[in-house]
């Protein structure tokens, strides 16, 4: 992993879903290393921020910038330079957590595959079902699986959505030990309202809005 | 960069790969294709019996065969990943051309597998007449292609839109006309003992022209 010289800035970012203000807008400048908390209502636009910021969605208004060593990347290679852990994110259920991750690591090209599927299992304490299928797993090995497919790739940025849903106290463990891993060395944005998660942040982009009203 | 080895290869044959061992494992696709393909032949073949000398009309019902044991299945490649909520994986892992070439070379495999079926037992149920193998198969190849690249570029352009089924019988119908016809036709014609080369020739130009819209289509599928 190489957290040199990335920095991440929206200017003026906005979002809607036809009538549905999705992201009202919202500027910030942040750069790895680093752990930022995204924060901000129900229904404020944590999520949909992270899509934007990830090359998923493509803003409504304003601008995202997404610089390495300098240079910008565009929306489509951002996936490369991104770990994303998002409850909408769901696995293949035939496969067992070991292929799912197996999958992504080929498919992301990374030169060890099967080691860093290993790694990867061992952080989030899945290594004892690294062979059931996903079919059999408990929402919150889901969601361990979830934060193993984030840190994968060992990304220079890591993304996680509501990372503690659904986790017991020794997976919340696993949160804070990525985040304290990762923070140093990577940018890790936390989208949260859990005091505990938001704790572990330095800075904060505070999201404005309920995303519930619709304008003309 | 930690992901810069990454290349569109390897991403396309790791994609294929994921869609064969999801086939292997839930066999759904395969099972129905094949099922369709012999009961419906069996079917045809106690009512009418062997039409060798209606040569017309088997080649009409080799490819309409052929199209409905395999369309369904394919169709699903891409709509299977929306409803099981697995295009965020995907899209996270490789670019949409990437996905999208995986699973049209999946959907050519997964044609011949039922073509290797269905051809022997067309030909010994149907009593059909000697085969020119080689105008068969190039008929045979370039429609295959074209029924592949078809559906695999509707079923990606419809993944995410609601009233997917309705929506996929509407667009593919257009798209699946031409090659209907012509590979029809060029079956026909190789019974008949003519010319092959025009239908070839619009098979051919056909598929060409389907590969290289959908390769320049996939990349700005379903953004938002």
């Amino acid at each position: 992993m190489s957290a040199a010289s990335l920095r991440l800035a929206g200017n003026d970012i906005a979002h809607r879903f036809g009538p549905r203000v999705a992201v009202r807008p919202v500027s910030f400048d942040v750069s790895a290393p680093g752990v930022v908390a995204v924060t901000g209502e129900n229904g404020s636009g944590k999520s949909t921020l992270l899509r934007i910021l990830c090359g998923l969605l493509r803003p409504s208004r304003g601008e995202c910038v997404f610089e390495v060593d300098g240079c910008a990347v565009e929306p489509r290679r951002r996936r490369l330079f991104t770990g994303l852990a998002t409850p909408e994110l769901s696995f293949y259920e035939e496969f067992s957590a070991a292929e799912n991750l197996a999958f992504a690591a080929e498919t992301r090209g990374l030169p060890n595959a099967a080691n860093a599927v290993r790694l990867a299992l061992e952080q989030v304490g899945l290594t004892p079902r690294a062979d059931d299928r996903v079919s059999a797993f408990s929402s919150g090995m889901k969601q361990r699986l979830r934060l193993a497919f984030a840190i994968l790739h060992e990304p220079p940025v890591i993304m996680l959505d509501e990372p503690g849903s659904h986790l017991d106290d020794a997976g919340r463990a696993v949160v804070e030990h990525i985040v304290q891993t990762y923070g140093p060395r990577a940018l890790v944005l936390i989208a949260t309202n859990e005091p505990r998660e938001m704790a572990l942040a330095e800075q904060r982009i505070e999201l404005s809005g309920r995303g519930l009203e619709r304008t003309a | 960069m930690p992901n810069s080895g990454s290349n569109s290869a390897v991403a396309v044959w790791s994609v294929l790969r994921k869609e064969c061992r999801t086939e292997w494992r839930t066999r759904y696709g395969l099972n129905a294709a094949l099922l369709f393909a012999v009961t419906s032949l069996t079917a045809v073949s106690f009512a009418a019996g062997r039409l060798g000398n209606r040569t017309d009309i088997m080649a009409a019902l080799f490819w309409i065969v052929l199209l409905f044991a395999t369309l369904a299945s394919m169709s699903h490649a891409f709509v299977r990943e929306v409803e099981s909520r697995t295009m965020l994986l995907l899209r996270l892992v490789a670019t949409p051309t990437e996905i999208a070439v995986g699973k049209l070379l999946f959907n050519l495999l997964f044609l011949c597998v039922i073509e290797a079926v269905t051809v022997p037992l067309f030909m010994v149920l149907m009593g059909a007449p000697p085969v020119r193998w080689g105008q068969f198969l190039a008929v045979l190849g370039l429609g295959t292609v074209s029924l592949a690249a078809s559906s695999t570029l509707v079923g990606a352009v419809i993944a995410q839109t609601r009233g997917r089924g309705a929506l996929f019988a509407g667009v593919s119908l257009p798209l699946l006309l031409p090659v209907l016809a012509a590979a029809v036709g060029g079956t026909r014609e190789m019974w008949a003992a003519n010319s092959v080369a025009p239908s070839l020739k619009l098979l051919g130009a056909y598929a060409v022209a389907l590969l290289a819209a959908s390769l320049l289509l996939y990349d700005h599928l379903w953004e938002d």
